[in-house]
């Protein structure tokens, strides 16, 4: 059957099953990991559980059968690994990521409006094959072992009995209550605010007529009573009075709260046996504008465990017990129910209440930014007007005062604007990271070695845009790592260390820029080898050579092609990734820096930008252009005297302080085309740097090369919106874009590790 | 200019009836000049035609392409079509424009001498570039069209465009020759 439904409904349980399957992919490595029977792993496996029944639900839901089928095969393997009848092997696990796979092959498909893949029948098999020999009988000893005693905090509960068609519904309506029961609370906070309260009022009894229908269906009669009592209430709230009502809303938490409490226990399939006759009847009576008839009835301090105590709903020793399992404990301040709800979000990662976010389209939030882009320029023309406005003696002081303050007052919402729509562009790495797990492990798997991977700050968060270009760059490190750093168990055992080797990988803030770090402690990287085969590909002279620093040789590693594998495996060593690696991260305006401890470890630094739509940057006059230096390149700026100035085998440099730095003359190399002719390059005198007047050198730095670039004059630091400068006709030049001046003139924006390569090559050139 | 279209569209509608039985393809054009000659492009892909205004040079790219400008925030590339028709090159003077245009999808300017008219014309008056007379690296040259006394060059902006880096290259070492 083709798909034919709803377009964006479509779309909608596209984006959200590429989401479930990501965060699938991380809680089934992460699995394999912990210790089987654990307290994590049981959460991991609900987690997955419930990852993997939303998969299932919602494509019910559009009637996309094929991935229906497939989801509920993989569940009740998962199911049977829940209920401890099968164990967490490799073999287990290897169907489980696999059938992620196919998961993510079948959604990619329907994206692409084909109709999905059929599940390969040896995976169904190996599903079917997951435990099956202690057969699916669904209640399990080991199930109410493990509940009673988390039950027993919360009242008496009894098992769950319901006919085998009401069963299959049941994970269904263990969502659906779960997503109620949040809306529930919305109502309730709404309720709380005057303005709103006839529409919660109103959304409310919707809420709880149709809770009540579900819960008479489920057979859950605490809760049939008590909604409808609820939605009788709901009905004729307009007519209590504010004492009351307060009585009233706290009794209304304290449905809300057995909700929330029903819902764990549903997990368990178990039901509550609350008696809550008494609830019911103080909730139609409040409503109805009758006052309690026990005073006592009010002596709960606000706090719903109390009052549930008061009512008889819960046993009176329960009130102050508190409950050590984590599960079924509510926060122990139950007087604030976000705290309560807060609690579930965390046992189930994935229920953050919905009203707190929403999804835009990722084009809305571009076209933001573009527009924000554009405001920036307009406020920067508006201060330089209102700047010459000032100095203009024809206009009354007053009025260019006035134009001056509004003109900072622009500036200043600007800036908090641009703040504000780069807040919502703004990712975790996590994003990223959760994938590395699932591609490490398969590595490990593939090449034979123990590998574990530590990753650390996760949740810093970065520009979508960033986010985006450090994808690849990252799977083709951690691939390298995997595959040419870390060695084999034997290997590693001969030399000392521990047989499972280790990949860190870490993110942090470094002011406005973010620093991801990978390090192995593999074999590391040889100098020798990656220099020989420098040389054989050209890439620089022995003599040269001798003179780099580690760092500097290093970098080769990230030039097109270059690959010291001595075979080439299915995982890397073709040599084209570490070519992706620094073409995105320039493109970010970062820096990557290698270093390596022969025989111990790698180390590889990348520090970008959090974002690369707007960045200070320092602006420099080249004879009549003027130039942007990203400031983040910039390390200082001098001024030479004569005598400071050198060369040495042809290269100007300068003496500062105590090293030598070399010397780009900016407006030499610009002259430079690759479509002038030979004999014109002449005019380029090597090795001399004209002393014109007194130039500044901007000292800029590119991993650990240095270099001063030589420019007129300095203009002045500015935030700068980085536009494109992506035309097949304007791009190939060392720069990294173009921006709009003050003026709406457009300024160039130097790409310094580019500028670096050319100063560099064409030293070499001349000397060859 | 106004005028001269309108004339040119009374003309134009006589040269239709005359013309009736003919192809019948109308084409829209933009005429300008660079240097001696008068060249035609179709007036679809013309998005813009500006005055002249300061152009940032763009140091290693090639030749012809004279710089970038901001066209409302968006930056675009300029081409100055005397250096890509390798003609002496010129200070651009007073009726000197930029004529922005959009050619799948990417949008660039180019420099001319000046802007002349917006011509209808039938496309029966349209017939291909003599080969003599364009030269082998002309292949950019859709067609010549006759307008009474006056020669319109028909120009193929995708090829004028694409192949840019490549003539010139070529171009400048034919020149240096």
């Amino acid at each position: 059957m083709a798909f034919t439904g709803d377009g964006e409904l479509l779309q909608d349980f596209l984006t959200e099953t590429a989401e479930l399957i990501e965060q699938l992919d991380g809680d089934l490595v992460r699995l394999e990991r912990v210790t089987p029977g654990s307290e994590e792993a049981t959460q991991l496996l609900n987690s997955i559980f419930r990852a993997l029944h939303t998969v299932k639900g919602a494509a019910g839901f559009l009637g996309l059968t094929t991935v229906t089928t497939f989801a509920h095969a993989a569940e009740d393997a998962l199911n049977r690994l829940r209920h401890g009848e099968a164990q967490v092997t490799s073999v287990v696990m290897d169907a489980l990521l696999r059938s992620v796979d196919v998961l993510r092959s079948m959604t990619g498909a329907l994206a692409a409006g084909e109709e999905p893949p059929l599940c390969p029948a040896d995976l169904l098999e190996a599903l079917h094959a997951v435990g099956t020999k202690t057969d699916a009988s669904l209640q399990s000893n080991k199930t109410t072992v493990a509940t009673s005693d988390e039950a027993a905090s919360c009242g008496t509960t009894h098992p769950l009995e319901l006919p085998e068609q009401k069963r299959e519904l049941l994970s269904f309506m263990i969502d659906d209550w779960r997503s109620s029961t949040e809306q529930f609370d919305a109502c309730l906070r709404q309720l709380e605010d005057q303005a709103q309260r006839s529409q919660a009022a109103e959304q409310l009894a919707q809420l709880s007529e149709s809770l009540a229908r579900t819960a008479d269906f489920f057979e859950l009669d605490a809760f049939t009573t008590l909604l409808s009592a609820v939605h009788d209430a709901a009905t004729r709230l307009g007519g209590v009075g504010d004492h009351s009502f307060a009585e009233l809303l706290i009794r209304l938490r304290a449905v809300h709260w057995l909700m929330n409490e029903q819902t764990t226990l549903l997990e368990h399939n178990r039901v509550g046996l609350w008696p809550v006759q008494g609830l019911a009847q103080h909730i139609a009576d409040l409503a109805a504008g009758q006052p309690l008839n026990d005073e006592k009835l009010a002596d709960h301090r606000n706090d719903v465990r109390t009052l549930l105590t008061l009512e008889g709903v819960l046993p009176s020793d329960n009130a102050s017990a508190g409950a050590s399992d984590s599960t079924s404990e509510p926060a122990q301040t139950t007087n604030d129910n976000t705290n309560v709800s807060d609690a579930r979000s965390t046992a189930g990662r994935h229920s953050a209440a919905p009203e707190a976010t929403i999804r835009v389209e990722v084009g809305r939030l571009e076209a933001l930014m573009n527009l924000v882009g554009q405001l920036v320029l307009t406020k920067n023309r508006m201060l330089a007007l209102s700047r010459r406005l000032r100095e203009l003696e024809a206009v009354a002081p007053d009025l260019s005062e006035e134009v001056a303050a509004s003109a900072g007052d622009l500036d200043r919402l600007t800036s908090e604007l641009q703040v504000g729509v780069m807040r919502t562009r703004m990712q975790p790495l996590s994003k990223l990271f959760d994938r590395y797990p699932r591609v490490i492990r398969d590595m490990a798997r593939i090449t034979g070695k123990q590998i574990n991977l530590e990753i650390i700050g996760k949740e810093t968060e970065v520009d979508k845009s960033v986010l985006e270009l450090l994808g690849d760059p990252l799977i083709h490190i951690l691939r390298n790592s995997a595959d040419h750093g870390i060695e084999p168990p034997e290997v590693r055992r001969a030399a000392g260390k521990p047989e499972a080797g280790c990949i860190r990988l870490s993110a942090e803030h470094q002011g406005s820029h973010v620093l991801v770090q990978i390090i192995d402690d593999g074999r590391g990287i040889s100098r020798e080898l990656v220099g020989r085969k420098a040389v054989e590909r050209g890439l620089t002279t022995e003599e040269k050579l001798a003179t780099m620093s580690d760092s500097e040789v290093f970098q080769f590693i990230f030039a097109a092609g270059f690959s010291t594998a001595e075979k080439v495996s299915d995982l890397s060593g073709r040599g084209v990734g570490m070519d992706v690696v620094r073409t995105n991260v320039t493109k970010m305006n970062g820096v990557i820096n290698v270093s390596s401890v022969p025989g111990k470890s790698t180390r590889i630094d990348i520090m970008i930008p959090l974002t690369v739509a707007i960045m200070p940057a320092m602006v420099v006059q080249v004879k009549d252009e003027l130039y942007c230096v990203p400031l983040q390149s910039i390390v200082e700026i001098v001024r030479p005297e004569t005598t400071q100035l050198h060369s040495i085998k042809g290269r100007p440099v300068m003496r500062l302080r105590d090293s030598v730095l070399p010397l780009v003359d900016l407006d030499d190399l610009l002259r430079r085309s690759p479509y002038a002719l030979p004999s014109r390059e002449g005019q380029a005198v090597a090795g001399t740097i004209a002393p014109t007047g007194r130039r500044c050198a901007v000292v800029v730095c590119v991993g650990e090369q240095r270099a001063g670039l030589l420019v007129d004059r300095l203009i002045g630091q500015q935030e700068i919106v980085v536009k494109p400068l992506d035309d097949q006709s304007t791009h190939g030049g060392p720069f990294s874009g173009a921006t709009i001046r003050e003026d709406g003139q457009v300024s160039l924006i130097l790409d310094v590790v580019e500028l670096l390569r050319q100063a560099g090559s064409t030293v070499e050139r001349k000397a060859a | 200019m106004t005028t001269t279209t309108q004339t040119a569209m009374t003309e134009q509608d006589q040269a239709v009836s005359r013309h009736a039985n003919d192809t019948g393809e109308q084409l829209q054009l933009v005429t300008f000049e660079v240097g001696d000659e008068e060249y035609a492009i179709d007036i679809l892909t013309v998005q813009e035609i500006n005055r002249m205004m300061q152009i940032t040079r763009v140091p290693q790219s090639p030749p012809s392409v004279e710089g970038v400008i901001n066209l409302r925030g968006r930056i675009i590339p300029v081409v100055d079509l005397r250096k890509r028709f390798a003609l002496a090159a010129q200070e651009h003077g007073n009726d000197s424009r930029i004529v922005v245009v959009e050619v799948r999808g990417r949008v660039l300017g180019f420099t001319v001498d000046r802007v002349n008219e917006v011509l209808r014309v039938d496309g029966s008056i349209v017939e291909p570039a003599p080969a003599l007379a364009t030269g082998a690296s002309s292949d950019y040259v859709r067609g010549v069209g006759k307008l009474d006394d006056r020669l319109l060059i028909l120009l193929d902006l995708e090829r004028l465009f694409q192949a840019a880096e490549l003539d010139e290259v070529t171009a400048a070492a034919r020149n240096a020759a």
